[in-house]
């Protein structure tokens, strides 16, 4: 049971981010409305309709409400306004909470639960009340007349099949009226009653489409003729005119076809389209007027459709929509992602199964290409090569697959940009790009936080408010760029803000004020900026709800260099800040340097090596403060054997030293020998090495041997503790 | 198997299968559901700087799996190589996660069918080995068997606890080389 509430609720997260997403696309671009309203329903039926099967009858009936509302919505764009909008997303909160505490017990939730569902209640009385008043005529729209034969086979009634009730289910869907046949056998002498005569035609007017008629008929589809035709874009029985003209016989022998119905209709309109009536106007006399105007209101017309919806584009959207072309392809391609939805749900324990057998397939292969090698046989260096061939194929679907587009991540600011740029007053316009760009998964996982924090500091610290950024000739709406791309082996993300930017002599006086600096120390412009990652560095002149606690930057870093990457701040007084992350592209496949230390093979990665030489032993042994001079550099070092305790015998003559950098400091490490290149698939140790934290992992090599994999950062900062510790 | 311990449970009887193994010429043993499988001594990767009772990686194919040595975790001398030396690759259950390990253990006996009434209480007079550890004890022929409790043996805390000494232990070995 715990299993499927947590499928319940990793579906009801994705529908969550699924009705979000659409409604910030529908405060934006309202043009394309109908769509995005129909997704929106749609998806808050389907969390009703999930959250009552799982019990959670409180919070589907909380949901009956809201859906109520968009049932209306979905019929009548123009009834959309932003109070409904904002109802919309204050209630997902209030429903993310209670899907949690789905008995409504905490006090909290039933004052929330209770307010937001009489906010419902009230704007679904006042849409009822315009809904009747105005737009009558338009909830109408979407209906449509069909003609249903319905002939069932003589012997359906051995079935057990009662025809009539088929009849009423089909009642059910709007309205109709049902015409009756009787074959003339019927009142012959030869009268069976175990035989069926009878045959039907029903005129159907309804909205919910050709496939909902259908699903009515679908258990006799087999044992009885269905025909259904679309008689009438429009309802006709709302049309006097029509009803004088059906036969007033009932029970005729013959059953009208659909043809003479379509007659029936067409005696005097020259189109069953509806939308040439407008252009016939001038040439119909005064008298038929009358009747046209009524026509125009049952068939109304795409054209007057939209006319309520684009004059409320202008009054909703605040938060200018200077690029509409934007939005209109981020709603094509919300679309487009549902008609391509061919993918299927995976846990990621069978994805991460996946992938170390994978990557013990890439170690297996390495040594039959190494047998093959030593052992030359042709037939078997043909079965060598194609093993290669569909083990690297295999190898780059299998890691393609644990890579997410970081738009997953983007669409969650959408969200938090809006609430915020509201409560701080700010006009915001929000932009991503690139969005389709990949990244490993648990990378897009650890991002959201860092990335938060980077966009609320822009907005609650870049951005200036309206009249500020007037006066500086600046548009009144701000712009924050969120964009993402490639280069090299890394992913770019930058976050960039048209705002006040960062004043450098601010900085400075901060961190003096904070002894961060002191005064005779000269910095750059650039490590002026990167003062703002010092812990308990904040410039904020006062503490706001939003940020300026001054945990942040610090904090961001750290995440970031957790990750493999690094972080980089770019700022002009007056233009803007930018903040741009460099992160590897995956986590599990890291570039490294191999090395041997006393018969153990150690992997430093190559991000974090600046350069290698050798030295003789005899240069370094006797030094007493541990420093080397490298090229006219004093750099502080270590050796490997010394700082882990291997023992200094049988030591080489001749050490490699490998100058690792890691935050602007660089140190020496005195290693055994260099193997070579490696490309590390990184493997955790496992719990019982945690201490160890200098060691990021383990990997396989070509013989089935491990290597582990150092963290260069960790090691010089273990140096260095331990430095000071001893002086 | 599965037919005599339903012949036994006719019995009335709940058997439990254990899988004995020996340290320094006494005998243990472990649930058999614990036990994944049973590997030759393998390539042993030691990592620096950690406690004696780690005695580092291997490599169980393509999934690293941490190794314990057995006898340095209940205060006996380190294992030595002999041809009998195994690997018992067991499942335990550590902070609420299931993670598979390599334990060292001098040579691996037999699996043997116990039936719950056979199994005694450890005796508290001679506690060599904290108690929490021992699930019970069970006499074959002339020797007794302690059936061990293996999530308490390998969980964290007590791995920690062991830690911290042996933290301690390195530090001196580190002060003495430091002075030599």
């Amino acid at each position: 049971m715990s299993n499927l509430r947590d499928v319940y609720l990793e579906e009801a997260e994705e529908l969550f981010k699924r009705i979000e997403e659409a409604l910030l696309l529908l405060e934006n671009s309202p043009e394309d409305s109908s769509s995005l309203i129909a997704d929106v329903f749609r998806s808050m039926h389907t969390l009703k309709g999930n959250s009552g099967m799982f019990g959670l009858t409180k919070v589907a009936d909380f949901l009956h409400n809201l859906e109520t509302l968009y049932e209306k919505v979905r019929s009548d764009h123009s009834l959309l306004s932003e109070d409904i909008i904002e109802c919309t997303f204050k209630s997902l909160d209030h429903v993310k909470k209670i899907i949690y505490d789905p008995e409504i017990e905490e006090q909290e939730n039933i004052d929330e639960n209770q307010a937001l569902t009489d906010e419902i209640l009230k704007i679904l009385k006042r849409t009822e009340e315009v809904s009747i008043d105005l737009h009558s005529i338009e909830a109408l729209s979407g209906m449509v007349s069909y003609l249903v034969f319905f002939q069932p086979k003589h012997d359906v009634f051995e079935d057990g099949t009662n025809p009539i009730l088929l009849l009423d289910e089909l009642a059910e869907l709007g309205k109709s009226k049902v015409f009756s046949h009787m074959e003339s056998k019927a009142l012959s002498d030869s009268f069976d009653p175990k035989v069926c005569y009878t045959s039907w035609n029903i005129v159907l007017v309804t909205e919910k489409g050709l496939d909902a008629i259908r699903d009515v008929f679908i258990f006799v589809e087999d044992s009885a003729m269905i025909e259904i035709n679309e008689l009438f874009d429009g309802d006709i029985l709302a049309d006097q005119e029509f009803h004088e003209r059906l036969p007033e016989v009932d029970l005729p022998s013959a059953p009208l076809s659909f043809d003479d119905f379509r007659s029936l209709i067409e005696i005097d309109r020259p189109s069953a389209s509806g939308d040439t009536e407008i252009e016939v106007i001038p040439e119909t006399t005064d008298s038929s007027t009358e009747e046209k105007t009524e026509k125009t209101e049952s068939t109304p017309e795409p054209a007057t459709k939209k006319a309520p919806v684009e004059t409320k584009k202008t009054s909703t959207s605040t938060s200018s929509s200077e690029e509409p072309s934007v939005y209109k392809n981020k709603v094509k391609k919300l679309f487009d992602k549902n008609k391509t939805a061919s993918s299927i749900r995976v846990s990621s324990d069978k994805l991460n199964e996946l992938m170390n057998n994978v990557s013990e397939l890439v170690t297996t292969q390495a040594a039959l290409a190494l047998f093959t090698k030593n052992n030359f046989d042709p037939t078997l260096d043909a079965i060598s090569d194609n093993v290669e061939k569909l083990t690297r194929q295999l190898r780059d679907i299998s890691f393609g697959m644990t890579l997410v587009q970081v738009d997953n991540l983007f669409s969650r600011f959408q969200r938090v940009i809006r609430d915020l740029s509201s409560q701080l007053g700010k006009s915001v316009r929000f932009v991503t790009e690139g969005g389709d760009t990949e990244l490993d998964k648990t990378i897009i996982e650890n991002l959201a936080d860092p990335l938060m924090h980077i966009i609320r500091n822009s907005l609650d610290h870049g951005i200036e408010t309206a009249e500020e950024r007037v006066k500086n000739g600046k548009p009144e709406t701000g712009t924050i760029k969120l964009m993402s791309y490639y280069s090299g082996a890394k992913v770019y993300i930058r976050v960039e803000d048209d705002g006040g930017g960062m004043d450098p002599e601010k900085i400075r006086k901060k961190a003096l004020e904070k002894k961060l600096i002191s005064k005779d120390d000269n910095l750059s412009e650039k490590e002026t900026f990167d003062l703002i990652f010092a812990p308990g560095f904040s410039t904020a002149a006062n503490v706001t709800d939003v940020s300026g606690r001054g945990v942040g930057m610090d904090v961001v870093r750290k995440n970031i260099l957790d990750l493999r990457g690094d972080i980089q701040v770019e700022s002009e007084l007056g233009v803007g800040t930018s903040i741009t992350l460099g992160l590897p592209l995956t986590l599990s496949v890291i570039d490294g340097l191999l090395i041997k230390v006393k018969g153990t093979h150690f992997i430093i990665p190559l991000a974090e090596i600046s350069k290698c030489f050798e030295l003789d032993r005899k240069e370094i042994s006797n030094e007493f403060n541990s420093v080397i001079v490298l090229d006219d550099e004093q750099l502080p070092y270590l050796d490997l054997r010394k700082e882990f305790n291997l023992g200094m015998e049988d030591n080489p003559e001749v050490t490699s030293v490998i100058v690792v950098h890691k935050l602007g400091t660089k140190i020496g490490v005195c290693v055994d020998s260099i193997e070579g290149e490696y490309q590390a698939v990184l493997k955790p140790v496992g719990k019982y090495y945690r201490d160890q934290e200098f060691i990021s992992g383990a990997t396989i090599l070509g013989d089935g041997s491990l290597a582990l994999v150092l963290d260069a950062y960790k090691i010089v900062e273990r140096k260095m503790s331990k430095q000071k510790v001893t002086a | 198997m599965s037919v005599i311990s339903e012949k036994e449970a006719e019995l009335d009887q709940v058997m439990h299968s254990f899988l004995s193994f020996t340290l320094d010429g006494e005998f243990f043993a472990v649930d058999v559901k614990k036990v994944i499988e049973i590997l030759e001594v393998p390539a042993i990767t030691k990592i620096p700087l950690a406690p004696k009772y780690l005695s580092g990686i291997i490599n169980l194919r393509g999934k690293v799996l941490p190794l314990v040595d057995t006898k340095v975790k209940f205060g006996l001398e380190p294992v030595e190589f002999t041809v009998d030396t195994c690997v018992i690759v067991m499942e335990i259950k550590i902070e609420d996660e299931t993670i598979q390990i390599g334990t060292l253990v001098d040579s691996v006996l037999e699996v043997m069918e116990v039936a719950d009434n056979a199994i005694q209480p450890s005796p508290s007079v001679d506690a060599k080995y904290k108690l929490e550890f021992i699930r019970g004890m069970y006499r074959k022929d002339d020797d007794f068997i302690l059936l061990l409790n293996l999530d308490e043996v390998f969980s964290i805390e007590e791995m920690n606890f062991l830690q911290d000494q042996n933290i301690e232990q390195t530090d001196a070995q580190d002060i003495k080389e430091q002075t030599k």
